[in-house]
C-alpha cells in the first residue's frame, strides 16, 4: 500500500492536470461557438453560389470548360484537413482510418500538421502542405486552391477530393471524402447539401423558363468554377474548424470528469490509509502502556 | 405579385425580403427587375442596389452574381451593406487604413492575394461612399 505521502502527490497532480484540461476546454468552447457560426453563416453563400454555377452548366458552351468537362480518374488527387494540435479525440484519427482505405493511385495534398505527419510516416506521395492559422481566411484558402487547380489543370491529378471532418453538431463529426472537380455531379451535391444543412434560401427551381446570361454565358463562366471550388474548400475549412474545437471540447471535458474521479478514488485511498496509521500507533500505544 | 430579395455575403444574408420592385447595378448598366421577369443571370458591378416596397431601401454591394428566378432576386456578393447603415467617417478611416497597408504591400512584394483583399477593402468603402453621398 502506498504512503499516505506518495498518495498526497498523487492527487496534487492529477488535480493540476484536471485544471490545464479544464482551461483547454473552456479556450475550446469559445472558439467552437465562433467557429460553428462561421460555418452556419458560410452556408447559404456556397448554396447560392452553386446553383448559380449549375445554372450556367447546363449550356452548351460550359461542357468545354477545363474544370467542368468529365474526365477519367487515372490519379486521384486528394486534400486532407488534419489538425496542427492533438488532444481532440478520435478526429484525425477517424481521418486517417479513411486514407487507409483508399486503394487507388492518389496523390495528397495536406493541411495541418497531424495530417501531413500521418501521410509523409505511412510513405504515401505527399505533394504539398500548407499551414492554416485558427481563424481562416480566403488568402490562405487561395494558396492551396491555386496550387491544386494547377495540379488538375495540368494534368498531374484527375480530381479535387477534399477529406475533412464534416461538422454535424457538436458530439458528431464525420470524416467526409467529398469530390469537387470535376464539377460534373453538381445537381446531386446541391440536393445532398440542401437535404443536410436546410438552407433556408428560397426555392427557385419551378421556373421553367430559359436563362438570359448577361454580358454571356461564357463570361459568366470565366471565374465563376475558380470561385465556387475556392468557396467550397473555405467553406469544408471552416467546418473542420468547428469539428477540431468541438472535438477537443469533448475531448477536454471527458479527461476533466475522468480527473475528478480518480481525485475522489484517491481521496478515498489517502483516508483510508491515513486512518490505518491512526489505528496502527492507537494499537501501538496501547501496547506498550500494558506491558509497562 | 411581389419580388423576393436575397443578398448573400460569405458571412450571413444581409437582406432577405419581399419587395415590389428592385434596381440593380449590372455590368451593363442599371436595371430594373420587376416580378414575372425572365429567368436572367447576370455580373453585378459594385454600386448601390435599390428596393422599392412599403419603403424604400438603399443598399451598397461590392461586385458579385445575380439570378432572377421565380420572382426571386439572389444577390451574390463578398460585402453588402444597408445605406442607412454607413459611417462615413469609419469607412474613410478603413480605407486610408487599406490604402495605407496597400502601398506598403506593394513595395515589400507580399503575396498577391492579400493585395487582392486590400483592394476589395478600398473598393467597397469607395462605393459605400459613393451611395451614401447619393442618398443623404
Amino acid at each position: 500500500m502506498p504512503s499516505t505521502k506518495e498518495i498526497r502527490t498523487r492527487i496534487k497532480s492529477v488535480k493540476n492536470t484536471a485544471q490545464i484540461t479544464r482551461a483547454m476546454q473552456l479556450v475550446a468552447a469559445s472558439k467552437m461557438k465562433k467557429a460553428q457560426d462561421a460555418t452556419m453563416a458560410g452556408r447559404a453563400y456556397a448554396m447560392l453560389l452553386a446553383e448559380i454555377l449549375e445554372s450556367v452548366s447546363h449550356q452548351e458552351i460550359a461542357q468545354n470548360h477545363p474544370l467542368l468537362a468529365p474526365r477519367e480518374a487515372k490519379r486521384r488527387g486528394i486534400l486532407i484537413i488534419g489538425t496542427d494540435k492533438g488532444l481532440c479525440g478520435p478526429l484525425n484519427g477517424n481521418l486517417f482510418k479513411e486514407v487507409m482505405a483508399i486503394k487507388d493511385d492518389v496523390a495528397y495534398v495536406t493541411i495541418g500538421r497531424k495530417a501531413t505527419q500521418f501521410i509523409s510516416r505511412t510513405k504515401r506521395p505527399l505533394l504539398a502542405d500548407f499551414p492554416l492559422s485558427d481563424k481562416v481566411t480566403y488568402p490562405e484558402v487561395r494558396a492551396v486552391v491555386n496550387y491544386m487547380l494547377e495540379l488538375y489543370t495540368e494534368g498531374k491529378i484527375d480530381t479535387i477530393e477534399i477529406l475533412y471532418s464534416a461538422f454535424v453538431n457538436t458530439l458528431i463529426q464525420q470524416p467526409t471524402i467529398m469530390r469537387i472537380v470535376p464539377l460534373s455531379g453538381l445537381h446531386e451535391l446541391i440536393e445532398d447539401v440542401k437535404k443536410r444543412y436546410k438552407i433556408t434560401l428560397s426555392d427557385t427551381s419551378k421556373d421553367e423558363r430559359e436563362f438570359i446570361f448577361e454580358p454571356s454565358a461564357a463570361e459568366i463562366l470565366h471565374e465563376l468554377p475558380a470561385l465556387y471550388v475556392k468557396q467550397l474548400i473555405y467553406q469544408s475549412l471552416l467546418g473542420a474548424k468547428a469539428s477540431e474545437h468541438s472535438a477537443r471540447m469533448v475531448a477536454m471535458k471527458s479527461a476533466t470528469d475522468n480527473a475528478k474521479n480518480l481525485v475522489s478514488d484517491l481521496t478515498l485511498e489517502y483516508n483510508k490509509a491515513r486512518q490505518a496509521a491512526i489505528t496502527q500507533e492507537i494499537l501501538e500505544i496501547a501496547a506498550a502502556t500494558q506491558f509497562n | 405579385m411581389a419580388l423576393k430579395l436575397e443578398i448573400v455575403t460569405p458571412e450571413k444574408i444581409v437582406y432577405s425580403q419581399t419587395v415590389d420592385e428592385v434596381v440593380l447595378p449590372t455590368a451593363q448598366g442599371e436595371i430594373d427587375i420587376l416580378p414575372g421577369h425572365q429567368p436572367l443571370l447576370t455580373m453585378v458591378e459594385g454600386g448601390e442596389v435599390t428596393a422599392r416596397g412599403a419603403k424604400t431601401e438603399h443598399l451598397a454591394i461590392d461586385k458579385g452574381f445575380a439570378r432572377v428566378q421565380s420572382d426571386t432576386v439572389s444577390i451574390l456578393t463578398e460585402a453588402a451593406i444597408d445605406t442607412a447603415n454607413i459611417d462615413v467617417q469609419m469607412v474613410e478611416e478603413a480605407q486610408r487604413r487599406a490604402e495605407e497597408a496597400l502601398k506598403v504591400a506593394r513595395e515589400e512584394n507580399v503575396d498577391p492575394a492579400q493585395i487582392e483583399q486590400l483592394e476589395q477593402v478600398v473598393r467597397f468603402a469607395v462605393i459605400q461612399k459613393l451611395a451614401k453621398k447619393k442618398n443623404y
